[in-house]
């Protein structure tokens, strides 16, 4: 058995982020990831990161931190976001020393930025339109240049937990050499990022299928806030594949059919660049009441001309020729919403640490400060994955300098093994594609951008079905190397595990809210509602409980763009 | 009517594969073709110079454009390399106002003429594998090459990138084969006719070099070839003058005669032996000249 | 709708067959398709067994790159269709990338790849400590290594590298392409050090300008182009003592003396120790009149221009 003092499972820019932060602070960290670092899926994101710079313009923490607030519609932890927003310019100049290649304004040479949903002023940092990518590397390059121990291709099945209850280490499946291994620690740090797939379409890669918040879940720490999923005002239609808000950033304009910028109705001050849930359900109803394209609207960039297209956007221009068979210098993309995004995750404190487990932390999209409350602001994902992921990696290795050395029950590997083989044995069932085909479609349907009561409730009743069924599941490939079949198969349980947290929630938050739009109770509910909705799996069922917001200095307001 | 060209042999056609010029010329008038010399241009600077100076390849290039444009004439070559090197400035300062304005003005500086972007680079293959080419070819060859199966050899720099060259299909080219067989040959078709020969690093890094000949020229043996055919002289070098080389290193037999591509021609043509100087090759191409005929 | 036979490479370890092989599957499918959507409709409807490594399905993660009818590509851009057409062919063969060892079906071992990566010091090495803000940098001399930055590690470019081929201990386009980000960035303190280091054996100069990385590329990253910036810089940082270096410096002095390539000195200034071994070829290719008898170059018309492009042209590299 390995050991480490810290094992963060997730190499994508808060797992990155976090083991730079250990390995500086002085213990010996590793990072295990199902894929390689530079696979994971931060490098897929777009338009850039937030921080109140005042390179474009006058800014400050403070104007970030109330977008952030009132775009979270009051329930993001005002503490956490002062947090998220103070840390941001130092955060954003650390990737710069690091080597990070951010567009540069044209005279001064400063990092330039642009704006985003939601935003007062321009303060998102960009790389043209491939920011994640561009950050996702310069946290690799450090990594390689500590020289970090990663474990790639390991594929994490079980969070290890000693007889008190302390996270203790991880079991996974070494794909490359077909073997169940375990890795001991003193800390371990979950980065595993989204659960898009839940959806389809969903903006996410095949790998964000939730792993962390499942097993966190599954060994008695609650989730929070799991009914917030955000969809991405424009996805590409045909596989959901994301178009940057930076295209909006950049003065692009959202057109129905009938050619008119519909915004001016629903956000008339902020128009395109209102918050992400009041754009996705201004397309969605454009669309439902018939004003949509094929069941899409119109990302419109034509103005902007070829030279700034292909200076900031060159990326989703490519994929839109691609995948919508359209050129933006010359016609309109057709888009649609699609799952991007979950505010929710394992609950954790201000410096990533979950109160329920000691020894456990948690970072990124896959975490819950909560900073976004019920809708993210554009940009500010980037921003938590580093901020947190630091904060993370520096709270976990000051956590291993003081606890003694992990009591790893000798047997961890050995019930994941027979665990596994069981399932390899069993002959007939359904396979998980069809399991999982089944959830995204209902979640689509049903747990979607509008929600209410009786579709909820049906959707509920068919995650129940599905996870019954899934206890027959049968995998295909019996083999030990590379089984992809089998590690699919794992996922598509965690997916199930997750929808259950997001479909409760759901049905039990009774009021509309960020992201969380219903059209049986319309209105925000502060008064009732102002709260955290933490789930716990209890035996198998989805039990809700509720925290506290966190407020410091704003009042909940009316919320409108 | 002869189409001009302004006519850009490269350094390598008229010094070690001189072969190539001398064929090339006594080609031209049987092809309609009049050759332009062009006296002030200097080497292309192969992939060397632009490795080592790229601002200074770039002008060199440039310039060379201008004394063909200065003629009214387009470029017309017979090497890969010059071919790429060529069409990658003109590529360059045609797409870029901004920079053919400071080349220019560096070429006036050294009392040069500046180029206006108007002429282009193509190479003989290119101009044949036409559909005109063609028919002029098949009904040209009195003697044909009377069924000689023939491995098309194309490298890669004639082909690669296709941002660049953009003729045909990199990965399906056909020019060669289409011109083997309107000139009365079999082709011996097999992978590896687009890999490289290794010649740019043949100097610095023999073996790897000699490694990557052997593909092709096990390749085109295994096909029963009675010989290769390439378009760059380059090309030519490795696998010809370097093929007994190739074939200790890698313990392997050959015995492929390797014909530059206006020598191909110039036998189906009847061109007079003597004057495609085949004495300069180093395998032997007396089987080559039995079956055609020569 | 459309109909496709996909030839999928196969090496099945675990089965106890040691041998690869190729398997035939047929697929119904929309006439919209992406290669990868086709091996994971396979392997959800037809067989669970077959591996490929996949995620964001966008072109950004690099996961999926595999020869399609000897093209290598990548798997979730590529429409079937269009593959197709392309090859004029009604099936389509799908093999892992060239040049690495395969471990199960289309994974390959991607070890040496990534060990080349690290060999050429991808990280930011500057001088002196960090500003409290960011460093300034000029718009035009960031965006020098804009291209470069794109890369997705995907080693398409490796696939098909011919120098890879001859030698497998060869760096590599990516590898090289990241160096070159590293080595233009005028934030990093070790432009020459870089040089020294990617020269050499296996270097920059092993590289035999086959062209496939920049065609292969699937985002426009051109490594070729950054090789040969990375000669440039060398040159500019007189670390020239590598043989191909040697060899690009025996073009210039041709080009001084008369702007014609002076081949009898190149093979000599290339390698002027071991070249003594080729004196035997030198020594036929004289006695076959392939080297011009007199050692007086041709010198071109004009040739007073040349010289003072050689003094005059500056290098903005």
């Amino acid at each position: 058995m390995r050991t480490h003092d810290v094992v963060v499972v997730g190499a994508g820019l808060a797992g990155m982020r976090a083991a730079i932060a250990a390995h500086e602070a002085g213990v010996d960290v590793a990072l295990v990831t199902k894929l390689h670092p530079v696979r994971s899926h931060s490098g897929a994101a777009q338009g850039g990161i937030n921080a109140a710079l005042g390179n474009e313009t006058e800014d400050s923490t403070e104007n970030h931190t109330f977008d952030t607030v009132k775009g979270a519609d009051y329930i993001g932890d005002q503490d956490a976001i002062e947090i998220l927003c103070q840390r941001a310019p130092l955060e954003v100049y650390q990737l710069e020393h690091w080597g990070a290649v951010f567009s540069r304004q044209e005279d001064s040479g400063k990092i330039a930025q642009r704006p985003f949903g939601g935003a007062g002023f321009p303060r998102t940092c960009y790389a043209a339109d491939l920011t994640g990518l561009v950050i996702l590397h310069t946290l690799y390059t450090v990594c390689v240049k500590y020289n970090i121990p990663t474990y790639e291709e390991w594929f994490v099945t079980d969070l290890v937990t000693d007889d008190s209850g302390n996270a203790v280490g991880v079991v996974a499946y070494d794909m490359i050499h077909g073997s169940i291994e375990t890795i001991g620690a003193k800390a371990v740090v979950m980065a595993t990022g989204g659960a898009g797939r839940v959806y389809r379409p969903s903006t996410n890669a095949h790998a964000s299928t939730g792993d962390a918040m499942s097993l966190a879940l599954r060994k008695g720490v609650p989730l929070k806030d799991m009914e917030f999923m955000q969809f991405h005002p424009t996805t590409l239609a045909a596989n959901g594949v994301l178009v940057t808000e930076g295209a909006r950033g950049e003065g692009g304009y959202l057109l129905n059919k009938d050619g008119d910028r519909f915004m001016s109705k629903y956000a008339p001050n902020k128009l395109e660049l209102a918050s992400r849930d009041v754009v996705s359900r201004a397309e969605a109803t454009e669309i439902m009441e018939g004003r949509g394209v094929d069941g899409c609207v119109l990302l419109d960039l034509r103005h902007l001309g070829r030279d700034r297209i292909m200076e900031r956007l060159p990326q989703i221009r490519e994929l839109a020729i691609a995948f919508a068979g359209t050129d933006p210098i010359e016609e309109p993309i057709p888009i649609r919403p699609g799952a991007h995004y979950h505010m929710g995750g394992v609950h954790v404190d201000n410096w990533g640490a979950a109160p329920h487990m000691p020894g456990l932390f948690a970072a990124g999209e896959c975490s819950c400060v909560s900073v976004h409350g019920a809708n993210r602001l554009g940009g500010n994902s980037l921003l938590e994955a580093v901020v947190f992921g630091a904060r993370a990696g520096e709270a976990s290795a000051a956590y291993a300098q003081d606890v003694g050395e992990p009591d790893v029950p000798s047997n961890a590997a050995a019930e994941t093994q027979d665990r596994i083989e069981e399932l390899l044995l069993r002959e007939n069932g359904p396979r998980q594609g069809e399991i999982r085909d089944e959830l995204a479609a209902v979640m689509q349907e049903k747990v979607g951008v509008f929600r209410s009561d009786g579709p909820l409730r049906e959707a509920k009743a068919t995650v129940t079905e599905l996870k019954e069924k899934f206890q027959g599941v049968v995998v295909d490939d019996k083999g030990r190397t590379f089984n992809t079949d089998l590690i699919h198969t794992i996922e598509t349980g965690y997916l199930l595990d997750l929808a259950d947290t997001m479909v409760t929630g759901a049905i039990a938050r009774h009021e509309s809210r960020g992201a969380h739009s219903r059209t049986d109770f319309t209105e925000r509910d502060d008064e009732n509602w102002m709260k955290h909705t933490l789930a716990y799996l209890d035996d198998g069922e989805i039990r809700l409980d509720y925290s506290p917001v966190t407020m410091t200095k704003y009042e909940p307001q009316v919320r409108s763009y | 009517m002869a189409r001009q060209f302004a006519y850009y042999p490269g350094c390598v056609a008229e010094f070690s594969s001189k072969e190539l010029n001398a064929t090339t010329k006594a080609l031209a008038p049987l092809l309609d073709i009049e050759l332009l010399p062009m006296p002030q241009a200097t080497c292309c600077g192969a992939g060397d110079i632009a490795e080592a100076k790229p601002n200074l390849y770039l002008t060199l290039n440039v310039r060379i454009l201008s004394e063909a444009e200065e003629m009214g004439a387009d470029i017309l070559t017979i090497c890969n390399v010059c071919t790429l090197n060529l069409r990658r400035a003109n590529k360059m300062v045609k797409e870029d106002p901004r920079l053919l304005e400071q080349v220019n003005a560096d070429l006036v500086n050294a009392g040069a003429r500046p180029y206006q972007g108007t002429i282009d680079v193509t190479h003989l293959l290119w101009y044949l594998a036409t559909e005109e080419g063609l028919s002029l070819l098949e009904e040209r060859g009195p003697r044909g090459l009377n069924g000689l199966r023939v491995a098309p050899y194309y490298g890669c720099q004639l082909l690669r990138p296709s941002s660049v060259m953009g003729f045909e299909d990199p990965d399906r080219p056909q020019s060669l084969e289409r011109l083997i067989t309107a000139l009365g040959g079999e082709v011996a078709d097999y992978d590896g006719k687009t890999r490289c020969c290794g010649f740019p690093i043949i100097l610095a890094r023999e073996e790897v070099a000699l490694k990557e000949s052997h593909v092709a020229l096990s390749g085109a043996r295994d096909a029963g070839a009675q010989a290769m055919v390439t378009p760059c002289p380059l090309c030519h070098l490795a696998m010809d003058a370097y093929q007994r080389k190739t074939e200790q290193l890698m313990g392997e037999e050959y015995a492929m005669p390797v014909l530059h591509l206006p020598q191909l021609i110039g036998l189906a043509l009847g061109l007079p032996t003597q004057s495609m100087e085949f004495k300069r090759h180093f395998t032997p191409v007396d089987d080559v000249l039995e079956t055609v005929g020569a | 709708m459309a109909s496709t036979t996909f030839r999928v490479f196969r090496y099945q370890p675990d089965s106890g067959e040691s041998e690869s092989y190729h398997q035939d599957f047929r697929l119904d499918h929309e006439e919209k398709t992406t290669i990868l959507d086709a091996l994971l409709r396979i392997q959800n409807e037809q067989d669970g067994t077959l591996a490929v490594r996949y995620s964001c399905r966008s072109a950004i993660c690099g996961s999926c790159a595999c020869k399609v009818n000897g093209k290598t590509v990548l798997a979730c851009m590529t429409q079937v269709e269009e593959a197709k057409a392309e090859s004029g062919a009604d099936t389509l063969q799908v093999d892992p990338i060239g040049n690495f060892a395969p471990i199960k079906d289309l994974v390959v071992d991607m070890t040496p790849f990534w060990e080349k990566f690290k060999a050429v010091k991808p990280f930011l090495i500057p001088d002196g400590p960090a500003p409290d803000k960011e460093r300034l940098v000029p718009k035009a001399a960031m965006e020098k290594v804009a291209k470069e930055s794109a890369c997705i590690l995907c080693a398409a470019c490796y696939s098909e590298c011919n120098s890879l081929a001859a030698d497998p201990e060869f760096v590599g386009p990516a590898a090289f392409a990241w160096g070159y980000r590293f080595a233009a960035d005028e934030r990093d303190a070790q432009r020459k050090n870089r040089a020294k280091l990617y020269s050499g054996d296996h270097g920059i100069w092993d590289c035999t300008r086959c062209m496939f990385c920049n065609e292969r590329c699937p985002k426009g990253v051109d490594p070729r182009d950054a090789i040969e910036k990375l000669g440039a810089i060398a040159f500019q940082e007189k670390v020239t003592k590598d043989k191909g270096a040697r060899h690009a410096k025996a073009f210039l002095i041709s080009m001084r003396q008369g702007g014609k390539l002076n081949e009898q000195l190149v093979g000599g200034y290339t390698d002027p120790v071991g070249g003594v071994f080729n004196a035997p070829l030198a020594l036929r290719m004289l006695q076959k009149g392939k080297l011009p008898k007199s050692p007086l170059t041709h010198k071109v018309k004009d040739r007073d221009q040349v010289t003072k492009l050689i003094k005059n042209v500056k290098e903005t590299i």
